[in-house]
């Protein structure tokens, strides 16, 4: 079952232990469910034997009284060079499995150790279909192997790449492995990689019954065209008009973002997270920042804690922005993305006054933000929050109201709820299914529990409603940013704790000791504490999340990066099928991706 | 050198004299000058981008393109989707191992002639991103004319890059046929902007502060002379 609006509810912190019990009442707590992994973040994490992981998955999936029917993250981390075991059952690696229940509002992580020659865990494909590219990934970046995959094969790197990124073993950075060289034959190699033979794909070539016998088409859209929004690339396999099946070919923007955290310090990895999607800057520090605050034991100061949601807010309207053109323009309407994109630049020089970037804002802060806000920083707030408005007004009658978009879009790309929980739909293409999930509502995080917004839902699923949903979010972030304009707290913009803040300059020339912590702290800056922690945010494209795993250094032992964006593209095919294949790029559009948030 | 100015064509012969109405018409029309450099004028005023975005620089090389900053005032704004029709490849971003054939076969499909800007710092030499997964420079594979520094660069710095290849275009000289002589295009050498600046930027000495907020006013002009917007005189 799945609860409606009144049903969702904030679930105490007492409760979320719940769950273990009844794993272990099922099972019986031997050895194998007797090791619960102390974390920072409050999720339950269990660790299970590989032989017993089915079963456990199973029974959390379908049998336990209000299962987990999302599988919201899987993905694996290299344990052989990890000093701090505390104790765990730690193999050579560690893959985990994160679930959620929107019933409980918990999340669950459950780990596998494996260790020895055979790297292999079972497939749970079966369990939740997204598992699929999941599963691919970790085979992609570890060399774990999954048993029953139908289709195992590299994800992210191309197929001629030698060894597992991800491993400690692989080199981090591009000047380790030499300089590069495309020659003609490394050319001709790397572009017959890219040929599509339907058969790698398990796609048939020709369709044959009793009553009729044709070919397939196939078509290739991308890695360069216009209506891909970036280096994706699909492939469809054509009936006449009608779309059979899509296949998705990622990885042509993969930054190894995951693999730079662990050599970049705390702080220093802050930029590189304005870079996940590059359309939402501080959208994408907050999840890191609260992840390591977490980490940490750092509290957020009031004022630093609004600052932050402000220039969030003012970050979902513009990414918000740049989709809301860039998909009437993939039905057709060639005008409104001149509209939007003006609006984009009066939020841009917002964030320009305030931050000093535009794009990339690198403005918060382990404990806080960069700096206070500037002077006059409210006269700029005010003056936006009483445009925009009337503007909001003519983008709904010159889009939404628009006969030709809604003929486009109404009734395409229909996604059931049960579809859209099963393959890990959130945010934006959740809420147009009818489910009122907003992380900012049902687990606020940074004071967002004292602002007054509503969570605006849709009921068809289709492209439509997602941008209805998109429309009515910006009203939403509005007057989100309204109350923090109204009601700015006043106070410090950063934490002075010793991990956050490293002593205070005009402190270091009173004694020595103050001056080395402050060489240190901004030289290599903190060292955390070992332990992990979990994040997520309700970002513009979905739920974001962090998971870093500190192994008490200046940097951090794995980070693990969620994000929408992998989810929702993994979903195309299913929401195409059946379609027409000019109905694929409504679909595309509808569905609100960046490429660098796809491959990270 | 033929140039644009003043909405006519400068540096070529316009014919003159005689006193009928009809030879004055004739003489504000019709104009001689040296083929090679009309063609050289014609191109440089009409460099159509390939329309393939890469990562966070192709936003902000999409944003020049609308009304804000506009560069249809270059006559760049007919993006192309297929190579074969355009002049200006724009490397707007990551260039990734597994998409380095593909900007390759891009480049090769591109008519003669035709010119590459290499844009943000990912683009020029790998950036922030020396990762295993990214090309350090797209000019380990394909050559470059015009490198622009930013991550992202602003539109303006796209425009600004722009006109530079403008300028380059239009003093390179293409042979038209077949004759004695150099057969090989002649290219301009172009100066680095880097030790062009550098005395300007050099003498900077006052830096503005943060809080000086009509700074504002001059990047954005929209907010100017809006209902409650904030006047142009500073505060």
């Amino acid at each position: 079952m799945i609860p409606g609006a009144s049903t969702i509810r904030v679930v105490e912190a007492g409760e979320r232990t719940g769950v273990v019990a009844e794993i272990q009442s099922r099972f019986g707590a031997g050895r194998w469910l007797s090791t619960v992994q102390p974390t920072k973040d409050d999720i339950p994490t269990i660790w299970v034997e590989r032989e017993k992981l089915r079963e456990t998955l199973r029974y959390v999936r379908s049998e336990i009284p209000r299962p987990f029917p999302m599988l919201f993250d899987l993905s694996a981390m290299d344990e052989r060079l990890r000093q701090h075991h505390d104790g765990l059952p730690i193999g050579s690696f560690t893959v985990f499995y994160h679930l959620f229940s929107f019933e409980r509002n918990q999340s669950l992580r459950i780990k596998v150790a494996l260790g020895g020659e055979s790297l292999s865990v079972p497939s749970s494909i079966d369990l939740w279909p997204n598992a699929n590219w999941y599963e691919r990934e970790i085979f992609d970046m570890f060399g774990i192997r999954f048993e029953g995959h139908p289709f195992l094969r590299r994800l992210l790197m191309p197929s001629w790449w030698e060894g597992h990124p991800l491993r400690k073993d692989h080199p981090s950075r591009a000047t380790e492995v030499g300089l590069f060289q495309l020659p003609p034959e490394k050319l001709v190699m790397t572009q017959d990689a890219l040929q599509f033979k339907p058969e790698d794909w398990g796609l048939a070539r020709t369709y044959h019954d009793r009553d009729s016998d044709f070919d397939y088409m196939f078509i290739n859209l991308g890695p360069a065209h216009t209506g891909t929004h970036g280096v994706l690339r699909l492939v469809a396999q054509l009936a006449g008009e009608e779309i059979v099946n899509i296949v998705p070919d990622i990885g042509f923007h993969h930054r190894s973002q995951e693999k730079i955290a662990e050599r970049q310090t705390w702080h220093s990895f802050i930029p590189y997270t304005d870079r996940v999607d590059y359309l939402q800057g501080v959208l994408n520090e907050m999840p890191y920042c609260l992840a390591v605050e977490r980490l940490a034991g750092i509290t957020v100061p009031p004022r630093a804690q609004v600052i932050r949601v402000m220039m969030s807010e003012f970050y979902r309207i513009a990414s918000h922005l740049v989709w809301y053109g860039t998909f009437a323009g993939d039905v057709g309407a060639l005008s409104p993305v001149f509209y939007m994109f003006n609006d984009r630049e009066r939020i841009l020089s917002i964030v320009e006054a305030v931050c000093g970037g535009r794009m990339h804002p690198n403005w918060l802060r382990i404990g806080g933000v960069a700096r206070d806000l500037p002077v006059g920083w409210d006269a700029l707030v005010r003056q936006f929050v009483e445009w925009f408005p009337s503007r909001l007004d003519d983008y709904e009658r010159l889009v939404m109201d628009n006969p030709i978009l809604k003929q486009r879009t109404v009734g395409i790309g229909v996604l059931s709820l049960e579809d859209a929980i099963a393959w890990g739909a959130t945010g934006p293409m959740l809420r147009a299914c009818g489910l009122p999930w907003d992380l900012r509502k049902v687990r606020p995080y940074s004071g967002y529990e004292q602002f007054d917004f509503e969570v605006p839902t849709a009921s068809n699923g289709d492209c439509y409603d997602r941008a209805v949903v998109h429309m009515l979010e910006l009203r939403q972030s509005l007057a989100i940013i309204r109350q923090c304009l109204d009601s700015m707290p006043s106070g410090p913009y950063t934490s002075l704790d010793p991990l956050a803040t490293p002593p205070l300059k005009h402190h270091t020339m009173q004694d020595i000791e103050t001056l080395i912590n402050h060489f240190v702290g901004v030289s290599w800056g903190p060292i955390l504490p070992p332990g992990e922690a979990e994040v997520s945010t309700e970002s513009s494209k979905g739920q974001t999340s962090y998971y870093l795993t500190s192994d008490g250094s200046q940097f951090s032992y794995r980070t693990r990066i969620r994000t929408p964006s992998f989810a929702h593209i993994q979903m195309v095919p299913l929401m195409a099928r059946g379609e027409l294949l000019s109905d694929l790029l409504a679909v595309l559009g509808s569905v609100d991706y960046v490429l660098s948030d796809v491959d990270r | 050198m033929t140039e644009w100015r003043n909405g006519r064509l400068e540096g070529v012969r316009v014919t003159e004299g005689g006193d009928g109405p009809l030879t004055a018409v004739v003489g504000q029309s019709v104009l001689f000058a040296k083929l090679q450099d009309l063609l050289a004028w014609g191109r440089k005023s009409s460099l159509w981008p390939l329309n393939f975005g890469l990562s966070c620089c192709f936003v902000e090389m999409a944003t020049s393109f609308t009304s804000v900053y506009d560069v249809a005032r270059f006559g760049a704004e007919v993006a192309r989707g297929s190579p074969r029709q355009a002049d200006v490849l724009v490397v707007s971003g990551t260039v990734f191992l597994k998409v380095a054939p593909v900007i390759k076969q891009l480049y090769e499909q591109m008519l003669e002639p035709r010119w590459v800007i290499s844009m943000g710092s990912c683009s020029n030499s790998g950036g922030m991103f020396d990762a295993y997964s990214v090309v350090q420079g797209v000019d380990k594979f394909i050559p470059v004319d015009v490198y622009m520094p930013g991550c992202p660069p602003p539109p303006h710095a796209f425009m600004e890059c722009l006109l530079l290849l403008q300028n380059m275009v239009g003093s390179e000289r293409r042979p038209l046929g077949w004759w004695f002589g150099p057969q090989e295009v002649q290219k301009p050498i172009m100066p680095s902007m880097r030790d062009a600046k550098r005395s300007e930027r050099m003498s900077q000495r006052e830096y503005p502060s943060i809080d000086v907020l009509p700074r504002t006013d001059i990047l954005s002009p929209h907010f100017a002379g809006q209902p409650n917007g904030l006047s142009k005189t500073k505060s």
